[in-house]
Parts: C-alpha cells; structure tokens; sequence
C-alpha cells in the first residue's frame, strides 16, 4: 500500500512491517508447537505446512528488518482515517453480532454515513432505508431467509 | 456419438420457445446470484429447486444448468467494481480487475470478462463434446499421488506470483494450508485448532476467507484514501460502451491465453475433487508465467481479467463430466446440482452415458448459449456498472461492509463465522497494507483438504513410491519447470532492471 510521504521517523511503518512479520511468526511456531499434540496422523499435515512456514516467517521477519527507511511514515491525515475505518469496522460487528442485520445493518449504514462520512441527513437515511428493504425485503420476504437476530435479542427473545 | 445426435440436441433447445424462455429467465438469474457477494451459483441452485420442481425433467435441469453456467459472469462485475468477489473462484479477477477499475477501466475490464466468460463456456461445452469418448480412462488416470502433487503445483504456482517477495507468497500458502488444517481430522476425528468450537469443525468457511481477506482490507482500504474506488475523475471514453468494446477486443487480440485458459479450465474442472475453484487461481498463474511482460500484472494488465474468467466458465463444462458420468461431483456447485438432478429424476451415472446422451448433449448446448446470451443481454449494462466505481466510497463502504457480514453468515448461517470474518479482515488488512501477497491463503486453503487426503491415501497405497508413478512424475516435472521458468525470469529481471527491487 502507499503511502503519502512525508519527512519524519520510520517508527510507524517499521513497527507495522516487522510487527506483520512477526505475527506471522508467532502463528506459525503457536499452531506448529499445538500441532505436537496431535494424534500422530492428524499432526502430519500442520507439520509439514508449520515447520517451512516457521522457517521462511523467520527469514521474512529478518527481511522486514532490513527493510527499515524504505517505507515513509504515514501522515496523520491517513493515520485518523485508518483509526476511523477499523474502529467502523469493529462498530459493525459488534453491532451486527449483537442486534442483527435487519436492526443494525441499517442503523450502522445511517450513523457510518451520517457521522463518519458527514453525508446530508437525506442521503443517510435514503442509505439506511434502502439497506433495510433489501435485507428484508430480498432476503427475508422474498427469499425466505431468516437473517440472524443478533446475541442481544435472541437472549431477549429467550 | 453420431452427428446427428449433437445436432438434435441443438434443436431441442433453440427449437423450442418454452426451453429458450427458461433460459431467457435463467440467464439473469444466474447473473444476480452471482454479482450479489454472498449469495453465488450453490444457493441460487437450492433456491431455485422449489421452482423448477414438477417441471418437466430436461426443462427443469436447462434452467438449472444454465443459472449456474453464467453464476461466475455475474460474480465478475462486483470482484472488478468494488474489488469483492461474488463467489470464491471470482476472487483471482480481483487481482487485475480492481486495479485496471482504479486506472480508470472498468469498463474494459467488465466488457473482457463478459468476454471472456463467453468464450470460456463456449470452449467449455465444446471441450465436452469433443472429450466425451475419452473421457472414463481421463478421469480414472488421476490417483491420489497425482491430485496431491497436482495441489501443491497449485499452491506453488500461485506463491510464484506473488511479486517481490517469493518467501512471502510460500508463507502466506503455507498459511492457506495451516487454516485448512482448522478441523476434525479426517483421519483420526481429532479435534485441530478448533477450541471445541463446533463451527470449526467442518474447517474454516472458504466464502468467509475470502471476504475476509479481500473484501474488508478493501474498504478500509477505500475508507483510509477516500474518495471513490476508481481514485482520479471519470473518463468518458473508458467507462462508455467503447471501453467495454475495447475490453471484449482484447479477449481475441489474445486469442491464444484465451484458448489455453480455457481448456486448462475445462480440464481442471473435469477432475473431480480437485474443486473447479483452483482452476481461476491456476490460470492466472499460467497468465503471469506465458506473459512477456509479467511486472504488469497486478496493477491492472487486462489478461490478468481473461485468464481467470474464461477458466471460471469453461471448468462448468468440464466439471459436467464427472458429475454427469460418475455422479462424482467436479466442483462443489456441480454437488448441489447433482441432488437437483436426482429430484428432477434425471440420475447421474455411468447409465447416462449409454441410455441418457441425448439428455448430456441438451446440457452442454444449453451451457454454451447461456453463456453467449449471458453477453447479449449484459452487454448494454455493462457501462452502467462501470459508472458505479465512480461512487463515492463513503457510500458504498456501509452497504459493502454489511453484504459482507451478511455473505459470512449466510454461507453456514452461524454467527460465529462474523468473529472469524472480523479477524480475518483485520490480519489482510495487515496484508494488504505491508505487501503480503493474499491470493495464496485462499488457494492453500482451498487445496489443503485434497493435499491432506490424498497423501494418506497415496502413503497408504504405495508408500514413498507413490512418488515414482508415471503421473506423479510428471507432476513433478511440471513443478520443476515452473520454478525453472521463475528463477530465469527473475534473474533476467534483476539483470534489466537492477535498481528495481
């Protein structure tokens, strides 16, 4: 991905980099590790992926390394918006996953458009509406497909 | 299989109004199941059983056969826009197609996949009628020695493209393989990294990796640059019929990876168990590797769209063959049309083959004009499709974001799969961001399952030697020349361009 760039330190797409690298690390060497726990059969396949992987993670983590002053940090501008995207994007599964998609899904499309993205009023609710009545109108009424009600509700509806 | 035969087949579909209106509604059925993410070609199929029940059997399997031949045409259109593939195979277009939408061609790219698509079913359907004599000793040559190496070749193809970083791409594979691993074992019943959770026990949802991995990094993706998924104003020129034209030229000006990808198609789907879903991932790498200019790809080099394309369609054809003459399913939508088949009384099998052909011959035609209809009835929209890029993203982000969510929880209709979407999103955003290339999680995953079986199935069968089999061998082979063909094609880069990487 580019950046826009800009003077300043490495630290953010250092971090970023190696950090990647080195999560793919620890995956490798936690699943390759848990995988010795298995019936012998069933470790053979985790094994034979999980101990190249480890192998090439650690030669990727070294190479990330090496790899300090090529990307320029992000600027602040681009660093808000990528807060502002993952937190969206935490919003809609939380939401989703404890109200549903025909009460959240809507609701989410409002506020995303309303108050992230400062579209008129207008536009957001048009967005929410439409949202609605394709989830319920498509799926729901249409295909005869029951939309899951979300944590909260059916523990209400319980 | 006379003459005669074929054409009388021909005629029973274009023939007969009833049949050509079925396939009139079929078409864009299909279509919309496909360029809704979330929803694909298997549930339109199990959707579209209580329709065509009662229905007269051949008529009833032409609707079917038909929906779900143009399902990838349709998937193309939402991987090309907005970078979210309608179903998993559409997601290999992705790679190519979203980035010649960023350029400013979308509507060339649609219209080379509209052609593409065509052309692809069409070689499909011929590919079956010429394969038809051959075809039981064809099938039965492949053992468990060769679908094994014929996976890894797979996986290893796809790492091949993945850019800079080879070790990144083997990593990101061997990853693919480590998530197929999330299951029961089916060889002990063992629980593998499942947590006792029991949605992880039929292993991890592919539908809800591949949104995971493509569609969410896309929109925050979209969300962090803003403004709207083509990046830089609307050209009139590419977005209007002319470019989708243009786009549809360029499926004959390459002619030859056309053809090539479309038999390698067919015949991938032709294997059953092999899943026709590597078929898009294997003919892209074919597109890369026979490509004079290979650093294009990626960043929106048009064959990039037709080799996946053609393969999408034409592995529907060859996939017909096993599922029809063994009741062995070529891919998992051929699975669900074969139950379809048995309601509509129609029974798969080797019987097909000697009291049915006239009913084979009918699908293979009803296949290919589906196909070509699906073009003609497209073909004037397509621009309109093009236009949508130009939204805003910050409109199209909310309702992306919750089909998303939606295609996760409808493809097993368990909630936990959002958890998974969501951390998958979060790690390809990661991916995404700092160059890990993402198209071989998906093909690891996909082939992980085959590897696994296959290789306890060929260790128990022949032992080591398994690796000495004529096919094997040739597998091999073929994986030798392809790392042969890299490292020549690397080091002739690097001597090039030096200062390039």
């Amino acid at each position: 991905m580019q950046h826009d760039a800009s003077p300043g330190s490495f630290t953010t797409a250092l971090s970023g980099r190696v950090l990647t690298a080195v999560l793919m690390f620890g995956i490798f060497v936690t699943m390759t590790l848990m995988a010795l726990g298995f019936p012998e059969k069933a470790r053979l396949m985790p094994l034979l992926a999980g101990v190249p992987g480890s192998v090439l993670a650690f030669i990727a983590v070294l190479q990330e390394f090496r790899k300090v002053g090529v990307d320029n940090e992000p600027d602040e501008s681009a660093r808000g918006n990528e807060r502002q995207m993952l937190v969206w994007m935490m919003r809609y599964f939380l939401g989703i996953l404890a109200f549903g998609f025909l009460y959240a899904g809507p609701v989410l499309v409002l506020a995303f458009l309303r108050f992230a993205k400062r579209e008129p009023l207008a536009i957001a609710a048009a967005g929410a509406a439409g949202t609605w009545g394709v989830l319920y109108g498509l799926f729901e009424l249409t295909f005869q497909i029951p939309l899951f009600d979300g944590l909260v509700l059916e523990w209400l509806a319980a | 299989m006379d003459m005669s035969g074929i054409f009388a087949a021909l005629l029973a579909v274009i023939g007969s109004p009833y049949h050509l209106l079925l396939l009139l509604i079929a078409v864009p059925t299909g279509m919309f199941f496909g360029a809704v993410p979330g929803l694909g070609g298997k549930l339109g199929i199990v959707l579209a059983i209580p329709f065509v029940f009662g229905m007269d059997p051949l008529a009833g399997a032409i609707f079917l056969v038909a929906m779900h031949a143009v399902v990838h045409t349709g998937g193309s259109i939402p991987s090309i826009v907005f970078g979210v593939p309608g179903t998993g195979p559409d997601a290999a277009t992705i790679v190519d197609g979203l980035p010649m939408t960023r350029n400013g061609e979308a509507g060339r790219a649609i219209g080379a996949a509209l052609g593409a698509s065509a052309v692809g079913g069409v070689i499909g359907g011929l590919f079956l009628l010429a394969i038809l004599p051959l075809l039981r000793p064809v099938v039965l040559a492949f053992g468990p020695s060769e679908f094994l190496l014929l996976a890894l070749f797979g996986i290893l193809f796809i790492a091949l493209l993945s850019g800079d970083s080879l070790i990144k791409g083997l990593i990101i594979g061997l990853f693919g393989l480590m998530m197929a691993c999330v299951n029961l074992d089916p060889q002990t019943g063992s629980q593998r990294y499942t947590f006792d959770q029991l949605f992880l026990w039929d292993g991890i949802d592919i539908i809800t990796a591949v949104l995971g991995i493509f569609a969410i990094p896309e929109m925050i993706a979209l969300g962090v640059a803003g403004g709207s998924i083509a990046g830089r104003r609307a050209q009139g020129s590419n977005y209007g019929l002319s470019g989708v034209i243009r786009g549809l030229g360029d499926v004959f000006r390459h002619w030859g990876l056309t053809l090539r990808t479309s038999l390698i198609g067919a015949f991938i789907g032709m294997v059953p168990g092999l899943g026709g879903d590597a078929a898009s991932w294997i003919c892209y790498g074919h597109a890369v590797q026979s490509s004079k200019t290979p650093e294009r790809f990626g960043k929106g080099a048009v064959e990039g769209v037709i080799a996946p394309e053609t393969a999408n369609n034409s592995k529907e054809g060859g996939s017909l063959l096993p599922t029809l003459f063994f009741g062995v399913p070529g891919s998992s939508g051929m699975a669900i049309l074969l139950g379809a088949f048995v309601m509509l009384g129609i029974t798969p099998g080797p019987e097909l083959a000697l009291e049915g052909m006239d009913v084979v011959l009918t699908l293979i035609w009803a296949l290919m004009i589906a196909n070509v209809l699906a073009v003609a009835l497209f073909f004037a929209l397509a621009p309109a499709f093009g236009y949508l890029s130009y939204v805003r993203g910050s409109l199209l982000i909310p309702f992306v974001f919750t089909l998303t969510y939606l295609g996760s929880y409808l493809s097993q209709r368990a909630w936990e799969n959002l958890v998974l979407l969501t951390a998958l999103g979060g790690l390809g955003y990661l991916m995404k961001k700092y160059d890990w290339p993402r198209p071989p999680f998906v093909i690891g995953l996909i082939l992980g399952p085959i590897m696994e079986d296959s290789f306890h199935k060929a260790w128990a069968l022949w032992g080591p030697a398994f690796l000495l089999r004529p096919g094997a061998l040739s597998m091999l082979a073929l994986i030798a020349v392809s790392l042969g063909v890299y490292i020549r094609q690397t080091r002739r880069s690097s001597t090039e361009f030096p200062h390039a990487a």
